[in-house]
């Protein structure tokens, strides 16, 4: 199970429901790390200043601004601090709206709201009511230290608290240069395009059919390199080492021994292989379950 | 548990009535698991615990004091026992002197053991009435240091292709700590002898074909480091395994779960160091839902097979 991101509360009204917030995206990035092609050692960056031309420590950087072509104002860690917002570890549900209302543009990042014990019952009360009344609650959030607007959904047998854009972060439409609506299409063309829509549907969309080939592809390549082949596949037979051999006879010949009926049994016979037979020498003493 | 005051609480369970105590005793300081919420949980999933437990003679792996303390193990029965919980009385191994074992037929003797901070529950290799012929046998995948959750799951998926080519499809669960059980039902038609043969066999067999990969070295200091130990000795009178569905004393309440295959497989794609956190992911916590969700896999699974056509179908796929 995931590590809770942090444990805290929806609050509305007088209301408190005690809840724990996880993420709901797993990335699923290739990661790589830059290695030497000669030698394979890990490659670092080093900072070094444009000024002076020294080596530059983390601990001796600040963030600038430029606010003008050659221009900064610098911020150090005091100052983000003293603007950071209060670290509430809460969902503060300001609205609630019907989910229609909202450009689904502006939604961004799921998480998953987890109850608490003793928040349960308000849970899934809130959760059927908004089910019931079509909205979702808008709220304010603070994750990993940053204030994000989010909408609080009903989702299954989950609250998910999907972040949202705030509005100045989406691009307008009119920045581009789009076919107007009232663009003129013809009868007969747009009966043809739809047709082919038509021919194209599925009932249901289901997104386990589309997969992330490129990821999968590169992800096997690294399996076999990793494998390195030494994992035999069903076809690949390997002779069987000698004690193999053994054991299959000397259990064969047992099972024919007591074919007449009755518990086949297995003869404490010499013909175990010498590596078996050392090892059973040293029977464990300890008290030991498979596990 | 809504009964949360220490003390006594009476539970009526079927026709059985049982006195619980210390509901609110936290067993898992770092998750905060209760003995309250183990008995919870043992009720939870009786209905797919039970077919599994029922008729093995029952070691009980305790820790009333929670996780961090050190626990023990009872083979006799508890004192105190119900004389509604059947007993059974035999020797321990093909050597030692009798013992009293109990038996969990049903979800009363569940939340019995729960109460008792019976935090794993150990079984034997056999049922009642026929104690002497295991209707099962296991090879355990141990993880030694250093092997990751790849190595582990190609070594468990390598163990399936090579049972695949005799005839038999073999079950496979975690074992809540760090490794895979794998698992071949047996016709109880062979004695400890053989079946502990059949284990040995397989195991020789997996490591034949990873021997990069798998060791059976019993001596700890001489398995190479990112080995998966192939553990066959297990099987034998009086030797027990993890139930199905027990729960583990480690962090995270981990449960012992039964898995489809499909699982194994995208173990075996992941780049995890370690295997313990991908055991984690079934807990206390999730089973009970998991299960009244999508059941048990292995109740469909668990075929029995006969050995001979098994051993015949090896001596032409496995020399």
């Amino acid at each position: 199970m995931a590590h809770a991101i942090w444990s805290g509360a929806i609050n509305f009204g007088l209301v408190t429901i005690p809840v724990k917030l996880f993420t709901a995206v797993r990335t699923n990035d290739l990661r790589f790390n830059f290695l030497h092609k000669k030698d394979d050692g890990r490659i670092f960056n080093e900072r070094h200043c444009t000024v002076c031309g020294e080596k530059v420590e983390y601990a001796d950087l600040v963030r600038g601004y430029e606010y003008e072509k050659g221009h900064y104002v610098t911020l150090g860690d005091d100052d983000f601090k003293s603007v950071l917002p209060e670290a509430t570890q809460s969902v503060e549900i300001l609205e609630f709206v019907e989910l229609d209302q909202i450009n689904p543009m502006y939604f961004d990042t799921p998480y998953y709201l987890e109850p608490e014990k003793k928040g349960r019952h308000a849970y899934a009360l809130l959760r059927e009511s908004l089910r019931e009344a079509n909205k979702v609650g808008i709220a304010r959030v603070v994750i990993r230290s940053r204030e994000h607007l989010a909408a609080l959904k009903p989702n299954g047998e989950a609250l998910v608290l999907e972040l949202m854009h705030f509005a100045d972060e989406l691009v307008e439409q009119s920045d581009f240069d789009f076919p107007e609506l009232k663009e003129k299409v013809a009868p007969a063309e747009l009966k043809v395009a739809k047709l082919l829509i038509d021919t194209m549907s599925v009932e249901t969309f289901e997104p386990e059919k589309f997969t992330d080939d490129y990821r999968e592809a590169v992800m096997a390549m690294i399996d076999s390199r990793v494998a390195g082949e030494q994992i035999a596949t069903p076809e690949a037979k390997r002779p069987a080492a000698t004690n193999v051999v053994n054991l299959m006879d000397v259990l064969q010949r047992s099972l024919e021994q007591s074919k007449r009926g009755g518990v086949a049994s297995r003869p404490k016979a010499s013909a175990k292989p010498a590596a078996k037979k050392s090892a059973s020498a040293a029977k464990p003493k300890r008290k030991k379950s498979a596990a | 548990m809504s009964a949360a005051k220490p003390g006594k609480t009476q539970l009526a369970i079927g026709k059985r009535t049982l006195q619980v105590t210390n509901l609110d005793k936290v067993l898992w300081p770092r998750d905060g698991y209760t003995k309250g919420d183990l008995i919870a949980y043992y009720r939870a999933v009786a209905k797919w615990l039970l077919p599994h437990v029922k008729g093995r003679p029952l070691t009980l792996e305790r820790y009333p004091n929670g996780i961090d303390e050190a626990g023990w193990w009872e083979k006799h029965i508890p004192r105190g026992l119900p004389d509604w919980i059947p007993t059974v009385k035999t020797a321990a191994s093909t050597r030692h002197e009798q013992i009293e074992f109990m038996i969990a037929n049903d979800e009363a003797t569940l939340a019995y053991v729960a109460n008792l901070a019976a935090v794993v529950l150990h079984v034997w290799y056999s049922r009642e009435p026929t104690l002497d012929v295991p209707d099962f046998i296991l090879i355990d995948l141990d993880p030694h240091e250093g092997c990751t959750l790849a190595t582990l799951a190609r070594v468990a998926l390598a163990a399936r292709n090579e049972l695949a080519a005799v005839g038999i499809t073999p079950l496979v669960k975690t074992t809540g700590g760090s490794g895979l059980h794998v698992v071949v039902p047996l016709e109880p038609h062979y004695d400890w002898d053989m079946a502990k043969g059949f284990a040995e066999l397989i195991a020789r067999r997996i490591h034949d074909v990873a021997p990069e990969q798998t060791t059976l070295d019993r001596t700890i200091a001489r398995r190479a480091k990112g080995t998966v130990y192939l553990d066959y000795v297990q099987v034998g009178k009086g030797k027990t395994y993890v139930a199905p569905f027990s729960v583990r004393p480690r962090d995270g309440a981990p449960v012992s779960m039964p898995i489809p295959w499909s699982e194994v497989e995208a173990m075996s794609r992941k780049r995890t160091k370690t295997t313990a956190p991908e055991m984690t992911r079934w807990n206390i916590g999730n089973v009970p839902k998991l299960l009244a969700k999508d059941g048990d896999c292995w109740s469909e699974g668990w075929t029995p097979y006969r050995l001979e056509p098994v051993i015949a179908a090896a001596r032409s796929h496995w020399s």
